[in-house]
């Protein structure tokens, strides 16, 4: 066993052990979630790149995990600016002082796969959305670091064997852990092709042209290839960094209520969601607008999907466990006919508990509901699962802008207004009018 | 009462009705606009309230865009805008590639003259 094989082993054997240490179940879980979160910062870039991973699949991993692992911070040390400009005189054939107006050495931000500097454009260009960017233009120039990728690779190939092992023992078996390293590597390469994310920027960009309150950067693309994407820079404060932009008077209720409408109808109405929204992708602009940034991990619904989402959420809200889980039926969740009665019982009871009464937490419904869930054995598809997260981040991300805000105020009329959309359409009233007239003569002839 | 008379009556009741479900629909419109975020759900009342008010929006939005519509060279002219608009998209998508590509192809020319 190699000196790197050990310390991964010994560091996740001794934060698991000390995350076992109580008696209660659900402090046990929790612990245990926080302990394997520090394990994986410990062990470096690779191991909080795959605890990303871990945070976006509810559908494979408990909930106190999913979403305690959202809090990795996949932060690294900057490399030096000769390395990155190295990578870009090799994607372009020129200095970034010459395909650029000027190129500033100092990261604005570093991670595992990519380094951020800043620079202006040169030359004025039309963007695939939107009015032209003239000459002069912030930019953000994201660049592949070189060796990122195979660094690591190299780890996740150290960790193959340990997750080998691991998955002998009964309890790891159901997570899979050596198919979780097989999507982590697949996923990993094409995270480290930029021209996808930029590609999704501009659809992005696209669908949300008419919304005077978001921002999409804009790609510039002939400043863009596989290991460099560039964008207008937009200026703004992260959501934790919120302090300035509320001192200038932003509107941050109304903001706070366009960010949880701009999910909506991503999901309801667009069929494409941005499902990697975390404090660090969105940012608020000196206007007052919400501007997303990194589109690394995007999910789609399709038509059907999406009524029945309304379905669910307007049922969620309104407090129907019944009609919650027939709908979620079909979005793929099927609970087997012997567990049916005690799922719908204890969603109905977390229903009563976190969302009758305001401030409704859809946090701590969605911890429990997927809690739920795991405990009865009830297999989660990955697309519900990771709207079910999604929306709790829409709410958390909604909450920083505007703590008060209870995001089912949104959502409730969203989803009433999709689904009465969607009764009234000609095709669903034809296909229900027969039933509806037998039903009116059998209430008349009795 | 003369025939006349009777449908006369017949279509004063429809009148009635008319009118007093139309006033009955624009008070639960006036109601549902000034609820409070989340009323909506306090009961069948509430509710109904809530709905008329989401439907008067919408209808409002849609005398809007048929009245667009209708000023345009077709009538159909909305639908004709969106699918525009999706294919300058894929076009100027497609150009952005070819743009990357071609970015990509002089850096390679570059490299082999130097």
């Amino acid at each position: 066993m190699s000196r790197r094989s050990r310390q991964i082993l010994l560091t996740l054997a001794w934060h698991a052990l000390r995350g076992l240490v109580h008696f209660s179940a659900s402090r046990r879980r929790a612990a245990f979630a926080r302990e394997m979160r520090l394990a994986l910062q410990v062990l470096g870039p690779a191991f909080v790149k795959l605890g990303q991973v871990v945070s976006v699949r509810p559908d494979v991993f408990g909930p106190e995990l999913v979403f305690e692992f959202e809090k990795l911070q996949d932060q690294v040390a900057s490399l030096p600016a000769s390395e990155i400009r190295s990578v870009i005189e090799a994607e372009f054939g020129m200095a970034p002082e010459v395909l650029f107006a000027s190129f500033e050495d100092t990261p604005l931000a570093s991670a595992s796969i990519a380094q951020v500097h800043r620079a202006t454009l040169a030359r004025s260009y039309r963007p695939v959305v939107g009015a032209v960017l003239p000459a002069g233009t912030n930019l953000a120039v994201k660049v592949v670091r070189p060796g990122g990728e195979e660094a690591i690779l190299a780890d996740i190939a150290t960790a193959r064997p340990i997750a080998a092992r691991l998955a002998r023992i009964k309890r790891f078996a159901r997570y899979n852990l050596e198919g979780l390293l097989d999507e982590f590597a697949s996923t990993l390469c094409s995270e480290c092709d930029l021209r996808r994310e930029a590609r999704v920027a501009d659809r992005f960009a696209f669908d949300f042209r008419d919304d005077a309150l978001m921002v999409v950067p804009r790609v510039v693309w002939p400043c863009t290839s596989r290991r460099v994407l560039t964008t207008e820079f937009v200026e703004g404060w992260r959501l934790s960094e919120l302090g300035e932009p509320l001192a200038r008077g932003i509107d941050a209720r109304r903001l706070a209520e366009h960010g949880a409408q701009v999910f909506l109808r991503q999901v309801l109405e667009i069929g494409r969601f941005h499902a990697d929204l975390h404090p660090a992708n969105i940012f608020v602009t000196p206007e007052g607008r919400i501007c997303y940034l990194d589109f690394g991990i995007t999910g789609t619904t399709s038509p059907s999907q999406r009524i029945a989402i309304a379905q669910v959420l307007a049922a969620t809200v309104y407090g129907d466990a019944d009609r919650a889980l027939r709908y979620s039926a079909e979005l793929g969740l099927v609970v087997p006919a012997a567990r049916e009665a005690v799922v719908r019982m204890k969603v109905g009871a977390l229903m009563a508990q976190t969302l009758a009464t305001a401030p409704r937490d859809i946090r701590g419904f969605a911890v429990g509901f997927l809690r739920v869930l795991d405990d009865e054995r009830v297999e989660v598809p990955v697309g519900y699962g990771l709207l079910v997260k999604a929306l709790v981040t829409v709410e958390g991300v909604a909450r920083a802008l505007y703590p008060e805000i209870d995001i089912t105020e949104v959502a409730g009329p969203y989803a009433t207004r999709m689904v009465a959309q969607w009764t009234f359409q000609p095709a669903v009233i034809a296909k229900r009018l027969p039933q509806a007239f037998s039903a009116a003569l059998r209430e008349l002839a009795g | 009462m003369p025939s006349n008379d009777q449908f006369i009556r017949l279509l004063a009741a429809w009148a009635l009705v008319h009118e007093t479900a139309d006033e009955g629909w624009k008070a639960a419109i006036e109601r549902g606009v000034v609820q409070a975020p989340g009323e909506m759900g306090a009961g069948p009342e509430a509710f109904v309230n809530g709905l008329s008010a989401l439907v008067a929006d919408e209808k409002e939005r849609l005398k809007a865009s048929l009245s667009a519509a209708g000023s345009g060279p077709a009538q159909d002219g909305s639908d004709l805008g969106v699918h525009l608009d999706e294919l300058r998209f894929e076009v100027a998508e497609l150009r952005g590639q070819i743009e990357s590509m071609q970015a990509s192809l002089d850096a390679l020319l570059r490299r082999s003259e130097g």
